[in-house]
């Protein structure tokens, strides 16, 4: 049985100043977490395939900005008070017993909170998840549990599903903050089926249902004058299938493809699909296709928003011109659909029928004449690495309706010793903004650090970051980091030797 | 002198010039020195006597998992598994036979050379040289001189970064061939001799439960366990760093890896899993420090215009109804920002162009049509209602799309909370989605 305990935390000290400057937040963050995992819990034969694994992870972390000022994470202060900030946060990012291969390998089980990673995202969850190999190079899995939602006890935002301003709204006044909607538990489930054993093929179909509970606010624009209208009940936060594919034949290329429909809105919200083709030993060429449309909770209005898709296609090259040195390039084109005449949905009043609203303007005028709009980009990037030293390389320009930005940064870091670590990053970045009045500039940037590797698995190190630029004037940023890690691990037994 | 005798000593010169001379110099011709290269004169190896496996043109094995070798040795395997002499594998090598580690030494002793070789090896502080030319230190030992008494130069064969069981696939009568390649026909074994892992998969390619006995294909059968344990195999080594390989779910990780990574890992999540824990992926995913490969300096600057154009996918990372919006919020630029922060600045074009017709770029709705998601990072959905709702100040303003009555009866049976936001539960416009 091994055991490990692992820790890392970070100091952060930097100034955050609104645009026009009239606000700044003073950000004095620390961040920690502390791990612990327990492995090789059932006793097992060295050389068995068949022996079962038996394991305990858990994460927790401390959150916390120390530059808040009180009245923000106090509801009875409404001049200063921001709904759902937490200045000092707990959370268990994970926390699970994880059993591999029992009844000879076809079993697989996970208890507790837990992350499902695949096309359908990033995700976690409190629950169970059960998963069975197959000697058809098929393996089955289905999970089920409570989504893991902001505003409940050790848990953070991340996971949910967009578009629902939601959290912990204990001790607030109902009348105050409607529109910040109570979080309650979300249960869920999925399955999937996905392929196993070669190397050459595989692919995941995937599903998953979540479902909200408990009391929304309705109508959440009249603040502080009556209660809100709630609506009180279980209803679908999303429902969503995925699939997606990957094949290579070594000698000649790749393929990768996915998808994900969106029960709740009938529709595909995301596809893709990318082409590699294999030129020698040394030059991959590909072409690349995304498709992606917005989508939010169910809960959320957002998701009956008239909304067009993002439709990229791509060219990339990469170039290994040895095991040291790398070299990568591509451009692509964004198309959107324009919007070009009136909605029909049928309902009345529909903008652009009612065009009295806007005296003088007739329907013709009213909208781009032009079906599609399009964005352009691209980048080169480099890299040479070997153990000791690091150095990359990236230029990039973006150009589009809403501005552009063009730059390139160079990040260098060095091993000395095995022991003392120093890296630095310089970039120059013109950017502009052409949503917002006088917002470009031409930034100079440099990032120096240094670190100490003082015991395997432990690290402590500085950095300082000054940014340059004729907007906002100089900003600077200064960070620590401690990473600490200990345990006994039978696998160290085996470290590489050389035969003399 | 006789005429013969005149004209014998007149032909010497030409004799000795077209001759004598010639056979001199073909003697002094350094002969070919075998067992200094996998093949005489460093021929380059041809594709069928490398390992199955092996690429052609062949770029060599990985270094990671092999480690630079320095062989001070010359020996020629053809010679030795030829009919001259006779030898196999076991001969030499039987300790393989016997290994159930990559750590056992698997290189012959040097009094395994002592039968034929009439040295002796027995004291490796003391070794004989033997009486012929075959059994002079020199003769195997590259660049030891007379006078270099017992010293040779070291020969360093790090052992491999992997999991290996010789016995095992002896065992099961997999031929030295079968991993090695046609070693018969090669002088100087290398590195390039050593296993190819896409020459593994054609036994390993089977799932954990199925069918091909105990030739699973999880990493850690072959890969050493981590260190770290929360991953399944050790990534880092002396010699480098572990990478997949271009041909392995297509998941080389070339400097643009991190923009494709998301391919990779949402059809197999299980394959990162091998070298990354979660820690990993949280990092961004669900991180609390900046990653400077994704965010470059001075990012608090340029994320709005970054945001906006959408060049990177600001919802792979953040929740925007918490993360963006919370911060939003405090620094006064959020619509619902409380009173003491609230910024006058408008952070968006002047009215005539962000609100009033016509709808070119720059309109908040063709900007909300194209990017949803970068209104949502400011906006609470009150923000949204104020105007679009379906009645009061907003009535007239509908947000719905095309084709919107085609499917709102599902939506409204699945969760009908979005529609009671701006249409009263009697609102007889509702009647058209029951």
């Amino acid at each position: 049985m091994d055991a490990e305990v692992t820790s890392d935390t970070a100091a952060q000290f930097y100034d955050v100043v609104s645009p026009t400057g009239q606000t700044t937040l003073e950000r004095r963050r620390l961040t920690s977490t502390l791990g612990f995992g327990i492995y090789d819990l059932m006793p097992t034969n060295p050389g068995d395939p068949y022996a079962p694994e038996l394991s305990f992870r858990l994460r927790l972390r401390y959150d916390a900005d120390y530059g808040a000022t009180p009245g923000t994470s106090d509801p009875t202060n409404f001049n200063s008070f921001v709904p759902g900030f937490q200045p000092q946060a707990v959370d268990l990012m994970y926390g699970y017993l994880e059993g591999r291969r029992f009844l000879r390998g076809t079993l697989g089980f996970k208890l507790g909170r837990q992350y499902v990673t695949d096309v359908l995202g990033w995700w976690s969850f409190d629950g169970g998840e059960v998963s069975v190999t197959t000697p058809v190079y098929v393996k089955a899995e289905a999970y089920g549990g409570l989504e893991q939602r902001g505003g409940l006890p050790l848990s953070t935002p991340r996971f949910e599903a967009d578009g629902v301003w939601r959290g912990d709204r204990n001790g607030f006044d109902p009348l105050l903050y409607p529109s910040f909607q109570p979080a309650e538990v979300a249960p869920a489930f999925g399955v999937a089926l996905e392929s196993v054993g070669f190397t050459w093929l595989h692919s995941r179909l995937t599903y998953r249902r979540v479902y909200n509970t408990g009391i929304a606010n309705e109508s959440d624009f009249t603040s502080g004058l009556i209660a809100p209208v709630t609506y009180d009940g279980w209803r679908i936060s999303s429902e969503r299938l995925g699939y997606a594919l990957d094949a290579s034949a070594p000698g000649l290329g790749g393929a990768k493809g996915g998808l994900i429909y969106d029960f709740y809105r009938a529709r595909i919200t995301s596809a893709y699909g990318s082409l590699d083709a294999y030129l020698g030993q040394k030059v991959t060429l590909s072409a690349d296709y995304d498709y992606y449309v917005p989508s939010f909770d169910a809960d959320s209005i957002w998701n009956f928003f008239a909304g067009y898709p993002r439709n990229d296609v791509g060219l990339r090259a990469n170039l290994d011109l040895d095991r040291r040195l790398s070299v990568a390039a591509n451009a692509h084109v964004r198309i959107f659909s324009v919007q070009t005449g009136p909605f029909t949905t049928g309902l009345p009043a529909s903008e652009g029928i009612n065009t009295s609203l806007v005296p003088g303007v007739v329907a013709a005028d009213y909208f781009p004449a032009h079906a599609l709009s399009f964005d352009e980009g691209g980048e080169v990037m480099a890299r040479w690495r070997t153990s000791t030293t690091r150095i990359a390389f990236i230029a990039r320009g973006d150009f589009g309706s809403q501005g552009d930005r063009v730059g390139g940064d160079v990040t260098g870091e060095q091993l000395l010793e095995t022991r003392y670590v120093v890296g630095g990053r310089v970039g120059v970045w013109q950017w502009k903004d052409d949503l917002e009045q006088d917002r470009e500039a031409t930034g100079f940037q440099y990032v120096l650090n240094a670190g100490y590797l003082f015991a395997p698995r432990c690290k402590g190190a500085i950095e300082w970051e000054h940014d340059i630029n004729g907007l906002v004037g100089q900003r600077f940023r200064l960070l620590l980091t401690l990473t600490l890690g200990a345990g006994s691990s039978a696998s160290i037994g085996s470290l590489p030797g050389t035969v003399k | 002198m006789n005429p013969w005798s005149k004209l014998a000593l007149a032909a010497l010169p030409i004799l000795m010039a077209f001759v004598v001379v010639p056979l001199a110099l073909a003697e002094s011709a350094p002969a070919t020195v075998h067992g200094l290269a996998p093949l005489p004169n460093d021929q380059q190896v041809a594709a069928n006597l490398l390992p199955p496996g092996a690429f052609s043109p062949d770029t060599g094995p990985s270094d990671v998992i092999y480690p630079t070798q320095h062989l001070t040795l010359r020996f020629n395997h053809a010679k030795h598994l030829g009919k001259e002499i006779g030898a196999t594998c076991k001969t030499c090598h039987g300790a393989a036979y016997r290994s159930r580690s990559t750590s056992d030494q698997l290189v012959p002793t040097g009094e395994v050379c002592d039968a034929c070789h009439s040295t002796d090896h027995s004291d490796t502080t003391n070794v004989k040289p033997g009486d012929e030319a075959m059994g002079q230190c020199a003769f195997c030992h590259l660049g030891y001189k007379n006078g270099d008494g017992n010293r040779v130069a070291v020969l360093e064969l790090p052992r491999a970064n992997l999991v290996f069981n010789h016995k095992v696939h002896v065992d099961r009568n997999i031929a030295c061939t079968q991993c090695h390649g046609a070693i018969s026909q090669i002088e100087l074994a290398t590195r390039d001799q050593l296993p190819r892992m896409r020459g593994c998969f054609h036994c390993h390619e089977a799932p954990n439960a199925a069918s091909r006995g105990n030739a699973k294909s999880a990493c850690e059968t072959c890969h050493l366990p981590g260190r770290d344990r929360g991953t399944r195999i050790q990534t880092m080594f002396a010699s480098g760093s572990l990478q997949p390989p271009r041909w392995l779910h297509n998941a080389e990780h070339t400097p643009d890896f991190i923009e494709r990574h998301k391919w990779v890992a949402a059809d197999d999540s299980q394959f990162c899993a091998n070298c990354h824990k979660e820690d990993f992926c949280t990092d961004c995913h669900d991180g609390r420090v900046r990653p400077r490969n994704i965010h470059p300096n001075d990012y608090l600057n340029m994320h709005p215009i970054e945001a906006r154009m959408a060049t990177q996918r600001c919802t792979s990372c953040h929740e925007e109804q918490s993360f963006c919006l919370t911060c939003h919020l405090r620094v006064g630029v959020a619509e619902s920002s409380p009173p003491v922060a609230k910024d006058s600045g408008r952070f968006h074009p002047p009215k005539n162009i962000w609100s009033d017709p016509p709808r070119q770029p720059g309109h908040h709705s063709f900007e909300a049509e194209q990017n949803l998601n970068a209104c949502v990072s400011c906006h609470t959905e009150r923000d949204c209602v104020a105007c679009h709702g379906g009645a009061g100040v907003g009535g007239g303003f509908d947000p719905h799309p095309s084709g919107f009555l085609g499917g709102c009866a599902t939506q409204m049976r699945r969760n009908p909370r979005p529609c009671f936001v701006c249409h009263a539960p009697t609102d007889p416009v509702l009647s058209q989605c029951r």
